[in-house]
């Protein structure tokens, strides 16, 4: 049976800087569960990051509240490895953070580097890795804590395009195959039909649930999802809902 | 690909034969200026074009520096110096990177001591001297404390400078991480920073020798920058030059000595 896993209860948050306030989120509701893949698109500008910093405890809500299980793990735009530690060393960094660093946690965290391919570059530094398996290593490092929620804030947008429908489809294959819960926040809509089981559109500044559109492509993978002939169609709707919000 | 050695083409072998040429040439041109000119030098000594007793030369200055070995004189010298000098760089660094990581752990407080730091920058430190003298006694420990304060201050300003540009982004993932503050000193500002306080480390070895060759002037008994003084005093102006050139010397071995540890640590970078 499915559990929820996530719940954000009439969130609202509100910005303050010396030349005024401003509202960024508007009792928001929505709620994730367990095992599910949740996208959340909207204008630039929108506040959809905010939701993760939120949900991470980054931030505080001014009202409202937010149930979430266990700690999430964050992966942001870039990968931000740190460039004087090894791969090894970047992969062991949450770990090593939260204190729970140890044989077990260890070897578990080398043991996805070694499924995804990576552990031949374990003594490697970062800059000897390509921009995709550099993601791929900052997803693992996210991974390496076992977070049972991901938090993926536009992930792949500082990676060209060839690039990004690669390793999206990778990331996607890695998160299902460890069977965690995502939310994904994108400004492509590509992107998130091609990954998830759920699509929240939110709407301008300050943001409030706009519609909500199930995906139904099944177990295909994101680039097989993209040549599926209702692709097209779910691109439709999404897209006529955020256009007449976009600020040309 | 890339080809290992025995595969490079004709041309290939011909561009890096080209970069060899050049560099070369590099080098015999800057030893080229350096010969020329101590020939130049001594000639004109020689000739009669300058006045040796004055502008010295060449031959006067390497006799000066035999006499000062001979008497046994040099390197108890060159140790006073050093020994000031590398006093005043360790503490000056080791006190300025201190300063500088409680100015970044406090925004509060950076915000509060800027107007000091900008004021304490500008002042011309060699104007603390009188009140050094007094306070720390006609000695060593004033040439110290001079050769620390010129340091101090640029090393605080650029370390700082140095820890506020990687914060940002490298600690938005720390926190997202759940680090605490400690934890982003260590782990990310201070190894991040390696490069900047190298680069601190290299103005700083320069400042040092500014500070203690200034004291020197103002105080001291022993040390290069006293032969300076005490032989512009008698008008031994071979002791003068003498004496400089061994500080060129000097400097630049410290200044290659940091740019060295500076390529040792930093394995990491390309």
């Amino acid at each position: 049976m499915a559990k929820t896993i996530v719940e954000i209860n009439d969130v609202s948050l509100t910005y303050h800087e010396t030349n005024g306030e401003t509202q960024a989120i508007d009792h928001l509701r929505f709620s994730v569960e367990r095992g599910e893949f949740v996208s959340i698109v909207g204008p630039s500008g929108c506040g959809k990051t905010s939701i993760l910093s939120l949900l991470a405890g980054l931030l505080q809500p001014s009202a409202g509240n937010i149930y979430i299980e266990g700690r999430p793990g964050y992966m942001l735009q870039r990968d931000h490895l740190l460039d004087w530690r090894t791969i090894e060393g970047n992969i062991l960094l949450g770990l090593q953070v939260k204190g729970l660093l140890n044989e077990r946690t260890r070897a578990y965290a080398l043991s996805l580097l070694k499924t995804y391919g990576l552990y031949d570059f374990l003594h490697s530094y970062p800059h000897q890795l390509s921009g995709g398996m550099r993601q791929k290593v900052a997803l693992i490092r996210t991974l390496a804590c076992s977070p049972e929620l991901l938090l993926l804030d536009e992930p792949f947008s500082a990676l060209d395009y060839q690039t990004r429908l690669t390793v999206a489809d990778e990331i996607y294959g890695i998160l299902r195959r460890e069977g965690k819960t995502a939310i994904l926040v994108t400004h492509d809509i590509a992107e998130a039909i091609s990954m998830s089981d759920r699509v929240l559109v939110f709407t301008g500044r300050p943001a409030r649930l706009k519609s909500e559109h199930r995906i139904a492509l099944g177990d295909r993978t994101p680039l097989k999802r993209r040549n599926a002939p209702e692709f097209k169609e779910y691109f439709d709707t999404i897209w006529k809902e955020l256009d007449c919000y976009a600020q040309i | 690909m890339r080809k290992s050695n025995p595969a490079y083409s004709a041309e290939h072998l011909a561009f890096l034969q080209g970069i060899r040429r050049k560099a070369r040439f590099v080098t015999a041109m800057r030893y080229l200026i350096l010969v020329a000119f101590l020939l130049l030098w001594e000639l004109a000594a020689n000739l009669g074009w300058i006045d040796p007793f004055i502008a010295s030369s060449p031959g006067r200055l390497a006799a000066a520096i035999l006499r000062l070995y001979s008497s046994g004189d040099l390197f108890m010298h060159i140790g006073i110096t050093l020994f000031e000098t590398i006093v005043g760089f360790v503490l000056g660094t080791a006190i300025g990177t201190l300063i500088a990581i409680l100015l970044w752990w406090s925004a509060t407080l950076n915000h509060i001591l800027d107007p000091y730091l900008v004021v304490l920058n500008a002042l011309p430190k060699v104007a603390l001297g009188p009140i050094l003298i007094v306070w720390f006694g006609a000695g060593m420990r004033s040439i110290i404390v001079m050769a620390l304060l010129i340091s101090l201050i640029v090393t605080v300003m650029s370390v700082l400078a140095g820890f506020n540009e990687i914060t940002g982004e490298k600690q938005q993932l720390m926190r997202t991480l759940g680090a605490n503050k400690f934890q982003i000193l260590t782990m990310i500002v201070l190894p991040a920073s390696v490069p900047t306080i190298m680069n601190a480390l290299k103005i700083s070895v320069g400042m040092s020798w500014v500070g203690v060759i200034m004291g020197e002037y103002l105080v001291s008994k022993a040390g290069l920058g006293y032969l300076i003084v005490y032989g512009s005093q008698v008008f031994k102006l071979d002791l003068v030059m003498a004496s400089i050139v061994i500080l060129c010397v000097l400097a630049a071995m410290m200044y290659y000595g940091v740019a060295y540890l500076e390529r040792k640590i930093a394995v990491w970078r390309r």
